[in-house]
């Protein structure tokens, strides 16, 4: 099996897992952890997208939610401290991105007549 | 403001908002699709999917750009909260355009391998070790699926269920997404020099982009006081009726500190929905109005009117010599504190009454000019 393989049977396998656990966290969970989903169904199936892709995420929330963990202060902490490196990061990043693709642009002769290749063992016409 | 969730909380604004945004996009792809052949006059007429192809991923570079540039310039110019303020739909819609890219590309590059084509996708290029060559494919790939997971993790639900800290963790996956797509155009598309006028597009979108985060960020910048009991806020005088005055405390959070008449009373800074600036909106009604979507709290207890069940923590308050003192501690959301009498002054201007008959879900009827927040 070829690394590719590899990688499009494991995302194939994350988005069963996925499958899963969508199907117990909307049917059971979201029940036990979210008194404002009690009674609303309409808008459970916009969650399945997201479980699919993060339910590694979406098993860990719960699990604490369960348990009873939480610092109900974080909720009103919105990480903003972290917004001038995000910013310098963010501006290298693109810096580097337009530099190393301007720098590495091809160029080569204007106005050559295409030359049709011929498969290998034949002569050229 | 939610009791139940529903997929949508629909308004007039949303409905117009997102009208535009549909009318847009179509008629940029209408623009592209249908009329930019004929004006480009290729020289040899390209293969239709790799016209809509370049139509498609066109867009989603120049929404994807547009949807960066609406926070920090949000943040510098309150007239652009209202393009904030249904900044998900945007997000969405641009997910989708991405995937249509994503799936004319595969269905023409890569649709003739022997093997499967998502397989083809990641076998075609593999020299990860140089520069020139790299597989911008992989860069691609990286962004939309950035981009799958910040649109389907868009829902309210998603913030309160993650909590605010872990979803804009997850959220400011949106920067690597970004830089990703401006690699994969770079090493890709515009390797190709017969595009100047895009490269010239893309070189400019990521300027902006970077120079308007930056400014943004180094305008919030501000030195945390040292560690006390209390903090001074400001002085009672300066508030102005029906507005605040917002405090940053040594741990980082923000207190808005409002005045209602001649009383004073502080809660959290950040709005229990979307975590909007609480402090940047007024009071409308006897309840503070979050700038961003119109949720509303009494600055008494933090508690939205019922039968709405969102709350926000609350903060002591203490008057010296006209100086108004918080205490850093908050109180667990909801709780009640008694507000502090500090008559305010006659002559300041008075910004309750005119403010009852706005759309209350449409920032753009804020007006910033009247007697703004400042950082203490």
């Amino acid at each position: 099996m070829s690394g590719a393989a590899f990688v499009i049977e494991a995302a194939r396998w994350w988005l069963w897992a996925g499958a899963a656990v969508a199907a117990a966290f909307l049917a059971i969970g979201i029940d036990r952890v979210d008194e404002d989903a009690r009674g609303a169904y309409a808008f459970r199936p916009l969650l399945v997208p997201a479980i699919l892709l993060v339910w590694p995420l979406v098993l860990w929330r719960w699990g604490r939610l369960e348990l009873g963990g939480g610092d109900w202060a974080a909720r009103y902490r919105p990480p903003r401290a972290v917004h001038l490196p995000v910013a310098l990061i963010l501006a290298a990043a693109l810096a580097f991105a337009l530099v190393a693709g301007l720098a590495v642009r091809q160029t080569w002769p204007a106005n050559v007549s295409p030359m049709q290749i011929a498969p290998p063992g034949t002569v050229e016409p | 403001m939610s009791v139940k969730y529903t997929p949508v909380q629909w308004n007039r604004f949303k409905w117009g908002y997102d009208a535009v945004l549909i009318a847009s996009t179509a008629l940029f792809l209408w623009i592209f699709v249908d009329l930019a052949p004929g004006i480009l006059s290729h020289e040899r007429p390209i293969d239709r999917n790799i016209h809509n192809a370049r139509a498609f991923g066109v867009c989603a570079f120049l929404m994807l750009t547009v949807i960066l540039c609406i926070g920090p310039l949000a943040r510098l110019d309150r007239r652009f909260l209202p393009l904030l303020y249904n900044r998900r739909h945007f997000g969405v819609l641009t997910a989708a355009v991405a995937t249509t890219h994503a799936y004319f590309i595969l269905n023409f590059y890569f649709n003739f391998s022997p093997v499967d084509k998502f397989e083809a996708a990641l076998l075609s290029n593999a020299s990860y070790g140089q520069l020139s060559g790299f597989p911008f494919e992989a860069l691609g790939i990286f962004a939309l699926l950035c981009l799958l997971i910040l649109s389907a993790t868009s829902h309210d639900f998603w913030m309160k269920f993650l909590t605010p800290p872990v979803w804009k963790a997850l959220h400011y996956l949106i920067y690597p997404t970004y830089a990703a797509v401006v690699g994969h155009v770079m090493l890709g598309t515009l390797q190709d020099q017969d595009h100047q006028g895009f490269t010239v597009i893309v070189l400019v979108g990521a300027v902006l982009v970077a120079a308007l985060h930056l400014g943004a960020a180094v305008r919030e910048r501000v030195r945390l006081p040292a560690p006390a009991p209390w903090l001074p806020v400001a002085h009672a005088l300066s508030i102005a009726d029906g507005r605040a005055r917002i405090a940053v405390l040594p741990t980082g959070d923000r207190v808005a500190v409002f005045r209602m008449g001649d009383h004073l009373s502080a809660i959290a800074n950040a709005c229990a929905h979307q975590n909007g600036p609480l402090g940047e909106g007024r009071i409308i009604d006897c309840l503070v109005t979050c700038p961003w979507h119109g949720f509303q709290y009494d600055v008494t207890n933090g508690r939205s009117p019922a039968p709405f069940t969102e709350r926000v923590p609350t903060y002591g308050l203490r008057l010296e010599d006209g100086m108004v003192y918080v205490n850093p501690q908050a109180n667990p959301p909801g709780t009640y504190v008694a507000p502090l009498f500090a008559p305010h002054d006659p002559i300041t201007p008075v910004a309750e009454g005119k403010s009852a008959k706005r759309d209350q879900n449409d920032p753009a009827a804020d007006d910033p000019a009247e007697g703004g927040p400042a950082h203490v």
